[in-house]
């Protein structure tokens, strides 16, 4: 399993779903979990069943940097693709996305609040957060092309020995 | 794409149901009517988040401008039902124990 499937989207937020349900089930094939019971749709059809921790962490990370794409690279106008390569394996899985809009300064962006309470709550700046934290690896490299490279792998034990 | 929240109110209190994925595409549309919420001066919001399936930084934004719009006019709001991805990305950020998940 160390086949890379490799996606092409135009570079605006309507293309995003279809990212993200190809990203989501790629996490799944490193991860093994199981998708949602298909009696008990949700409203959404392209909502997946993110419930495993691996599977979390792999979308939760790929939806703030498509984000950061779409929003700061292209400026929501489009005008670009966004290339991505996925390749799950049998313990990790590796998304590069390359872009070729504005680079972005990773650098700029502000820490979240230490002392977190109702007056200091933030309404901004939280992706790049989410997406470093959830990860075993983030990296960015300004272009163009911009090129980020994101990488989760599966704690030890819960490797499937044998797992096709 | 159907709306993924909706909103009743049942006496004081001002019920707003979550459904589906709250992100960046669906976010701008609940923003709107989180507006129109705290221009009520709610003096008690209910958010149920158990059929929230997926959220992102813009859907936690969202929730973030409701909870201070409710609490600055001086209402009461509790949050309440995350789970799974939601959960976990409140729990990253620390905004678990603000909302009192």
């Amino acid at each position: 399993m160390a086949a890379t499937i490799r996606i092409s989207v135009p570079g605006t937020l309507r293309y995003r779903p279809i990212a993200v349900r190809a990203v989501a089930e790629a996490a799944r094939l490193v991860s093994a979990s199981s998708p949602r019971d298909p009696k008990n749709p949700t409203i959404d059809p392209l909502a997946h069943d993110v419930r495993h921790p691996f599977d979390t962490a792999v979308v939760s990370a790929f939806m703030e940097i498509f984000n950061n794409i779409a929003i700061h690279a292209y400026q929501r106008k489009g005008g670009g693709t966004i290339e991505i390569e996925i390749t799950p394996s049998k313990d990790a899985i590796v998304i590069e996305v390359k872009d070729d809009g504005r680079p972005f300064d990773i650098d700029d962006v502000a820490p979240l609040p230490t002392e977190l309470d109702e007056e200091t709550l933030p309404e901004g700046g939280m992706g790049i957060h989410i997406a470093k934290t959830m990860l075993d690896e983030m990296t960015y490299a300004p272009g163009p092309p911009n090129l980020w490279r994101l990488c989760k792998r599966l704690p030890a034990t819960q490797i499937s020995v044998g797992r096709s | 794409m159907p709306v993924p929240f909706d909103v009743q109110h049942i006496n004081d209190e001002t019920r707003l149901t979550i459904r589906g994925s709250l992100d960046i595409n669906s976010a701008p549309a609940l923003a709107e009517e989180i507006d129109k919420i705290v221009a009520t001066r709610p003096t008690t919001v209910t958010v149920d988040l158990s059929s929230l399936d997926l959220i992102d930084s813009s859907g936690v934004a969202a929730l973030v401008k409701l909870y201070k719009g409710v609490r600055s006019a001086g209402g009461a709001i509790a949050i309440a039902g995350a789970r799974d991805q939601p959960l976990a990305i409140f729990k990253l950020l620390r905004m678990d124990k603000v909302f009192n998940l």
